[in-house]
């Protein structure tokens, strides 16, 4: 296993604070609300899974706290410091966000992709020193991509291409890494390897948010999930504790069940084709 | 940087030289090298040769170069920022700016037909403003595709002001056309004087952009959690695009082929698109093409000259084609 970029400490961290806090988030675009109340934490070597139906604002939440999208109340402090006061390169040293569509533009290799990660700790009239050229080469290490290091992104597969972002990600060197949707359009396989990946990255102290809609991969790579329906974090806790038929039943609106075993395998039981009776409100609480 | 791509700038940089050299020693009247450069070393005698290599050809070298490189930066900076491999000086609206600007002086008022650079620049400007007004303002203020829409609708408004104008003084629209098709002119150095400060604003502009426009490269998002703000950096890349753009427009009509083109020719030679190279490439590019272009429009037929805009396209074209056929 490679060295681990190691995460600098945050500049002006208060002591004990925690990563992430954020509470009560609210986002209103354009006249709709889109998130209504949202509380998120998360602490060093912990893998925070965010979870809910579509629509119901996990990427608003994600982009909220990761400062890509205001908000319109609540608050969010990282390493105690509020988002708003943090200018965007010293935000980006905080946390690396891995967007759910990145672009994949041509005649850029995969290195020149990971290259951009040190953005934030590259100066406007200053060169990339070799600590930043180390920094790019743990990264591509780290996160499985240098097989294909020297090739253009364009010849990568799905599966390929987010494990370059996770890449550009952790030469960020931020203390947490948040993912949105990054295994949602890849095969099994793909998923697994990213699973992996992230789940590792926790073991070196880093901090993970992944935003996923699959409740089994959630359940088995996550510390803590939360559910997030119609704009509010509805349940925060152990996947094993929270996700049971009844919170399945009412965000969800499906007759399932999650199996975790203590091996680590992890399996949801869903009567596809059982429709429950509408409970009027009820996914809506 | 590697080989292949030093490589392309060497290239690049000899064709703009031998450009350059060809440029100030052929045309009607034929300069052995030897006295355009004692002309320039300031060691010839006053008299007709000196006047035509330091009053007419030495500026229109000058012009050829600068706005070749200009175009060719203009392009290379927007189809970064947009990242649309179709963008150039056109969809700011510039170019159909700068054709109102030209056209309404040369049409209507020709007995001031020496404010035509300067209408062209003023009007370009003018126009890439309201595009960037509309483009940034409302909701989702600054995305491409407003940038874009807006830049069509202005364009479209111009152009028809510029027909309106034609149509108007119909007699006058010989005059016209070769401003429209583009070409430079052996008029000294007023003009190159005038528009300098402009050029030299949008050439600094882009050579700061370059770093910025490379972290747009993953998308939006993946700059803005870098730490980028992709919406300012956009805007930047309009003004720096706008000043080149109608600096060109101001110096030779419109030659927006270069603009569009030059950057593709950069990228396909040197197998990259990271912008410390696109961007130096294609001025070096854009320059050697409008000074040979220039040069052989001004030889083919002499002492006719032909307009450098059509045979330059007569000339890029094979070049692109044949890039674009090995490029896969």
């Amino acid at each position: 296993m490679a060295t681990v970029p190691t995460p600098e400490p945050a500049p002006t961290a208060t002591v004990d604070a925690p990563l992430l806090d954020a509470q009560g988030v609210q986002v209103t675009i354009g006249g709709t609300r889109i998130l209504e109340h949202a509380d998120l934490r998360v602490e060093a070597g912990r893998l925070v899974a965010v979870v809910g139906p579509n629509g119901a604002g996990k990427s608003t939440l994600a982009r909220a706290v990761a400062g890509l999208q205001g908000i319109s109340g609540g608050s969010v402090r990282w390493s105690g410091d509020a988002v708003s006061d943090l200018r965007g390169r010293e935000l980006a040293r905080r946390r690396a966000f891995v967007p759910q569509r990145g672009q994949v533009p041509a005649g850029v290799t995969v290195r020149e992709a990971v290259q951009l990660g040190r953005a934030p700790h590259i100066g406007a009239l200053r060169r990339a020193t070799r600590h930043d050229q180390d920094v790019v080469e743990e990264s591509i290490v780290r996160a499985g991509v240098s097989a294909f290091a020297d090739r253009f992104l364009t010849t990568l597969s799905g599966g390929e291409v987010q494990r370059v972002q996770i890449a550009v990600a952790l030469a960020q060197q931020a203390p947490v890494l948040m993912a949105d949707e990054p295994t949602a359009h890849l095969d099994l396989g793909a998923t697994a390897t990213l699973a992996r990946l992230l789940r590792g990255l926790t073991q070196d102290g880093i901090a993970v948010i992944l935003v996923v809609h699959d409740l089994a991969l959630a359940a088995a790579v996550a510390d803590t999930v939360v559910v997030v329906a119609a704009g509010r974090t509805v349940a925060t806790g152990a996947p094993a504790d929270i996700l049971d038929r009844e919170l399945l039943a009412d965000v969800w609106r499906v007759d399932a069940a999650l199996q975790t075993s203590a091996d680590g395998h992890t399996a949801l039981h869903v009567d596809w084709l059982h429709e429950l009776a509408a409970e009027p409100g009820a996914g809506e609480r | 940087m590697t080989l292949r791509q030093t490589t392309v700038l060497a290239v690049a940089a000899l064709v703009a030289l031998a450009g350059t050299v060809a440029s100030l020693t052929l045309g009607a009247v034929s300069v052995p090298f030897a006295d355009v450069w004692s002309a320039l070393t300031g060691n010839m005698d006053d008299g007709p040769l000196k006047t035509i290599v330091l009053q007419l050809r030495l500026p229109r070298t000058i012009d050829a170069l600068a706005v070749g490189a200009a175009l060719g930066v203009a392009g290379a900076l927007l189809q970064g920022a947009l990242s649309n491999p179709l963008a150039s000086p056109d969809v700011i609206g510039v170019t159909g700016g700068s054709a109102f600007g030209a056209i309404l002086v040369i049409v209507a008022f020709p007995n001031v037909i020496s404010l035509v650079p300067l209408s062209a620049l003023l009007f370009g400007l003018v126009a890439a403003a309201t595009v960037f007004g509309l483009a940034w303002t409302g909701a989702g203020g600054g995305s491409i595709a407003r940038l874009i829409l807006s830049g069509i609708a202005i364009t479209a408004l111009f152009s028809a002001g510029t027909m309106a104008l034609m149509t108007a003084f119909p007699d006058r629209v010989n005059s016209a056309i070769f401003f429209l098709a583009g070409g430079l002119t052996s008029e000294g150095w007023d003009s190159t004087k005038a528009v300098a400060p402009y050029l030299i604003v949008g050439l600094v502009l882009a050579a700061i952009l370059i770093r910025p426009l490379d972290r747009l490269a993953l998308g939006d998002d993946v700059a803005a959690s870098l730490g980028a703000r992709p919406r300012l950096i956009r805007l930047g890349v309009g003004i720096a695009a706008a000043l080149l753009a109608a600096s060109s427009a101001a110096l030779a009509g419109l030659l927006a082929f270069v603009g569009l083109v030059v950057p593709h020719i950069a990228r396909m030679a040197g197998g990259r698109s990271g912008h410390t190279f696109v961007v130096p490439a294609s001025a070096l590019i854009g320059a050697g093409l409008v000074v040979v272009g220039d040069t052989l429009s001004r030889v083919i037929l002499a002492p006719r000259e032909i307009p450098v805009g059509p045979l330059m396209v007569v000339l890029g074209v094979p070049l692109f084609i044949w890039l674009l056929r090995k490029a896969v």
